[in-house]
């Protein structure tokens, strides 16, 4: 398939992604253009361009993706499993210092790989996300190895992350490792597979892509209106959702603490993901995730899941193995199969959402149904 | 100097219709003038503050028009002959004072000059302004051609002393701003000394005090209607109003104002002197009965042509009514049944195929020859003009952050505006940011009302913007409301320092007078946070840091906020000729129409400093019309126009 097909520009942009609720905040269109700008948790159109082609759709996540045509490029075409894209190897892990754990969300691995390839020179810059407040992220990138602990832990709303790729990729020529959720990771693995004219000598900067498992994430604007409706006027000190069995948001208020249940957090959920097939972000060189083992929540806790699906990941691994800063454990059997279900889960209900929104069966906006199934 | 001041006695000036009125002024012995600026009609202020210290007179600019005609009133009142300006918008705003001004009447001659704008060249609406001679019962004169401007507006003066009331003097942009041959009168020194008498009783209206008040409205309406009868019995015989024409015609056209001027043309272009009457008013409002009902009897056929709504074609129907049997069967035209258009600005074309129509002639049609040789030399001696911002104005660079600020913050934010030259924000120039466009102060006013909705589920961000002058004029009450009533909004003042549309006069704001003197400034600043606004003032021209301020200000909950957009008019006095930056472009760098541009500068930003070279496929600067301010090189996303300082 011919990547420019329907590449629309702008238009694409505004009538397909944006208008159907579709845009993922990922912030590839913006940075390489003055026409969008992300602000707080959104991208924005700022002014109309009338081009009929643009980077923007041929980089959105959401533009018309040859999912198919991109896993061919970029993997080998014997790792790829219908449910989880590439697979070479499925690990758990956690960072071996107990400082980093601590700081984490589960098992410090991101942190952990992040200061190792800056370390080691793989990388000279690594664009992470922040979380800036309660409410809103914003990505940085850094090159000191120390300084990657303080931006682990999880983040509730979308940072512009491929916007700050676009920004340092056209600067000093320099190895780049971007930290990426699904959508972000797609949006560069479209880059990376036909970077369009004029964009080929910045695209050999992005060096590695470390991908987030990724449920969901929450509209700033709901999460802010959920938090007033909770908390009041009251100042938020800090705001977690434990890795227990996630069932509730914990609010930490200068009056004290209030949990509030998930179903209420999950109608903060952004729009667009529920239109999101991507639970383990296919498009990385390894990806990373929660543990859970089929005794439940309280064995794994603390671990990591990581998908290794390159050589590059794969290679990147296990120098963290020999180097001694990240711990392996046996992955129990059960473990990749629950992962399958759990990714062909998300696939279907996409799928669904795609087809009420398009009045379609196959042709589903922005991919095909079997490019989703990975077939 | 002026030949409005200097010209002496006899001597033939070509004036235009505004300076006209205001040697007519002059020649009357106006002592205090006062307005508020607006097209067409700002020149009779200007001209006369020009002269202010050669003649004694006192000239302001006032904060409104209904301060205005409250200032001139006072002149009127402390026994000074007293002269009121303004466009027909403005005499909406001076109509409250009006009414009761016209209830008690006036002492020394006071007349209230309303320059209308039909086909709204450069207003948003066609009001006009005659009704109010009408609803609230003084007398209104037009004049007919420029001599008559000038000598109209001297008796102007003289008629409200006979009949002690406001008398309005209306033009209109082709009377206003059109030139003609005016024989000059003598300049009268006019009295020095201003007293204001209040002793009498509450009738006694050239001694007691100056009140309408209740109880006393019937015998001072009763009063007003004597006087409007004397000024009736005055038109009868009036010299402005004059017939031309055969005694039987058969047309009859009644005409004033410009129109008149239309009416003569088309006669004589159609050669129909010996068919038709020219019936020429010169007093519209009360009507002379007696001289219209001699003239309706000569003829079965009345056109009536008037600039503005069918005023003389209603009354002169309702006075043929009255008439009764004795008027005898009458056809009329005008603008209500045809052949005139109802709407829109008569010209000598117009009047002509409506003559030609009514009297079974072919219609008149232009030189084919002639019309194709302008045309031509249209396309290359006219350049193209864009209704659009002057380059290096403030207002470009305001609408572009508030634009961006609102497109980013994608929860449907809009603007409420008005007049002033940012009402150009509803367009593409402004980025069409403006959502609302109504009155001077609306947009505020609209704002405050669009700020309490928030119970009903409007999640909308609302803004507003208002000019420094229109501040002043009309936006403090809607802003007081705001903040009283605790609206969600953002004022944002785009301040250029001056009445920047209307050509720089000074307001409350400024610190000069209108002939240059110095006065103590307002605060428009001090004024918002004495209400209780959170206040906030940023350059425009400093993109990034304004930005941010809009986008921190449209985050706040609750209450109102005011923006203080603060940057002078490119053609303010202070500005005008100087250039702060020389503007260059790269064209290695200029990117024009490819992905990451699309010409950004030329297509959207649209200033017209900058061109877009369709050979070369580059933008480049037009140095002539650039000012220099720099903001482009904010814009350009490369990097490829660049500004150098300009050694001072």
């Amino acid at each position: 398939m011919n990547e420019d097909k329907g590449n629309q520009g702008q238009a694409w942009i505004r009538n397909q992604v944006m208008a159907q609720g579709l845009c993922t905040g990922c912030a590839a269109c913006v940075g390489l253009c003055p026409y969008q700008k992300f602000y707080r948790d959104q991208t924005a159109v700022i002014h109309e361009c009338d081009r009929t082609w643009g980077r923007c759709s041929a980089y959105c996540p959401r533009g018309q993706v040859d999912l198919g045509g991109l896993r061919t490029i970029l993997f080998e075409p014997r790792d790829i499993t219908p449910e989880l894209g590439a697979v070479k190897g499925l690990y758990m892990t956690r960072s071996t210092d107990p400082e980093i754990r601590d700081r984490a969300q589960h098992g410090g691995t991101v942190s952990t790989l992040v200061a190792l390839t800056l370390k080691e020179g793989f990388i000279h810059k690594a664009v992470l996300a922040e979380r800036k407040n309660n409410q809103v992220s914003e990505s940085v990138a850094i090159s000191d190895p120390d300084a990657v602990a303080s931006f682990a832990g999880s983040k509730f709303s979308v940072a512009p992350t491929v916007a700050k790729f676009n920004e340092i990729s056209q600067g000093e020529p320099s190895k780049i490792g971007v930290v990426a959720t699904p959508c972000q990771a797609l949006a560069l693995a479209r880059m990376r597979a036909y970077p369009q004219p004029g964009d080929e000598e910045r695209m050999k900067n992005l060096a590695l892509v470390i991908g987030l498992f990724c449920g969901w994430a929450l509209s700033f604007r709901e999460l802010r209106r959920l938090i007033k409706e909770k908390a009041g006027a009251d100042r938020i000190q800090g705001m977690d959702i434990p890795p227990s069995q996630h069932k509730i948001m914990e609010l930490h208020t200068e009056k004290g603490l209030i949990e509030i249940p998930m179903e209420e957090v999950q109608t903060c959920i952004r729009e667009s993901c529920r239109y999101c097939y991507d639970l383990t972000c296919e498009f990385s060189d390894l990806s990373v995730g929660s543990a859970r083992s089929p005794e439940g929540w309280a064995v794994d806790r603390g671990w990591n899941q990581v998908l290794v699906r390159t050589d590059k990941g794969q290679a990147l691994l296990d120098l963290a193995r020999s180097r001694g800063i990240l711990e392996f454990k046996a992955v129990p059997p059960e473990n990749l199969d629950r992962l399958k279900a759990a990714s062909l889960g998300k696939k279907n209900t996409c799928m669904i959402q795609l087809e009420e929104v398009s009045g379609r069966k196959e042709d589903l906006i922005y991919t095909r149904r079997e490019a989703i199934l990975c077939q | 100097m002026s030949i409005v001041s200097t010209g002496a006695k006899g001597q033939t000036a070509l004036l235009m219709g505004n300076d006209a009125i205001a040697r007519g002024a002059l020649e009357a012995g106006v002592r205090v003038v006062a307005g508020y600026p607006g097209t067409p009609s700002s020149e009779i202020i200007q001209t006369l503050a020009d002269v202010a210290s050669n003649h004694g007179l006192y000239v302001e600019w006032s904060a409104n028009e209904k301060v205005g005609l409250e200032v001139a009133a006072a002149g009127s009142f402390a026994q000074l002959r007293s002269l009121a300006v303004m466009k027909q918008v403005g005499v909406n705003v001076a109509s409250d004072f009006l009414l009761h001004l016209s209830e008690y009447g006036t002492r020394a001659g006071l007349v209230l000059v309303t320059c209308e704008d039909p086909g709204g060249l450069s207003s948003t609406n066609e009001g006009d302004s005659r009704h109010y001679a009408k609803m609230m019962e003084f007398p209104l004169i037009e004049p007919g051609n420029f001599q008559e401007a000038k000598d109209m507006a001297a008796w102007g003066f003289e008629l409200s002393e006979k009949v002690h009331n406001v008398v309005m003097f209306r033009s209109v942009t082709r009377m206003s701003h059109a030139s003609g041959n005016v024989v000059l009168g003598e300049i009268s020194p006019g009295p020095s000394k201003a007293r204001f008498q209040f002793d009498g009783d509450m009738m006694d209206q050239m001694g007691g005090p100056v009140v309408t008040f209740p109880g006393m409205v019937d015998p001072m309406h009763r009063r007003q209607l004597e006087k409007l009868e004397m000024a009736r019995k005055i038109f009868e015989t009036s010299p402005f109003n004059t017939y031309t024409g055969p005694n039987q015609p058969d047309l009859l056209v009644i005409t004033s104002s410009a129109a008149s001027l239309y009416a003569r043309e088309a006669i004589d272009l159609l050669h129909v002197a010996e068919r038709v009457g020219l019936l020429k008013l010169g007093t519209t409002w009360p009507l002379p009965p007696k001289l219209l009902a001699k003239h309706l009897k000569t003829s079965e056929k009345t056109l009536i042509i008037e600039e503005g709504m069918p005023f003389l074609e209603d009354n002169i129907k309702a006075l043929w009514t009255e008439l009764g049997p004795e008027a005898g069967t009458k056809q009329f035209f005008g603008r209500k049944d045809g052949p005139l258009p109802p709407t829109d600005e008569l010209n000598p074309d117009l009047v002509a195929r409506a003559l030609a129509e009514i009297l079974g002639l072919p219609a008149p049609t232009a030189d084919q020859a002639y019309m194709g040789r302008a045309a031509e030399l249209a396309k290359t001696h006219a350049p193209f003009r864009a209704m659009t911002f002057c380059p290096g104005c403030p207002h470009r660079a305001s609408y572009w952050l508030l634009n961006s600020a609102l497109k980013q913050d994608n929860r449907r934010g809009f603007v409420c505006g008005d007049i002033g030259c940012y009402t150009l924000g509803v367009i593409g120039c402004g980025f069409n940011t403006l959502k609302t466009s109504h009155a001077m102060g609306s947009g505020t006013g609209l704002a405050s009302g669009f700020g309490k909705l928030n119970r009903f589920g409007f999640d909308q961000p609302v803004m507003a913007v208002c000019g420094d002058s229109t501040f002043f004029h009309a936006a403090m009450p809607a802003l007081v409301n705001a903040i009283h009533n605790r609206a969600d909004m953002t004022l944002v003042l785009v301040d250029n320092s001056g009445t920047a549309m209307t050509g720089f006069q000074p307001h409350p704001g400024s610190s000069s007078d209108a002939s240059g003197g110095e006065l103590p400034s307002v605060d428009i600043a001090r004024i918002c946070e004495a209400m209780g606004a959170e206040v906030a003032i940023a350059d425009p021209f400093e993109m990034e840091r304004a930005e941010k301020t809009i986008l921190d200000l449209l985050d706040k909950e609750d209450g109102v906020r005011v923006l203080i957009l603060r940057q002078a008019c490119a053609l303010s006095p202070g500005k005008k000729g100087k250039r702060l930056f020389e503007m260059a472009v790269d064209e290695n760098a200029c990117l024009a129409e490819e992905c990451g541009c699309n010409r950004l500068c030329t297509r959207i930003f649209g200033c017209p400093g900058l061109i877009w070279d369709p050979e070369a496929k580059k933008t480049r600067i037009d140095e002539v019309i650039c000012v220099g301010c720099g903001v482009c090189a904010s814009i350009c996303p490369t990097g490829a126009i660049s500004k150098k300082e300009v050694a001072s």
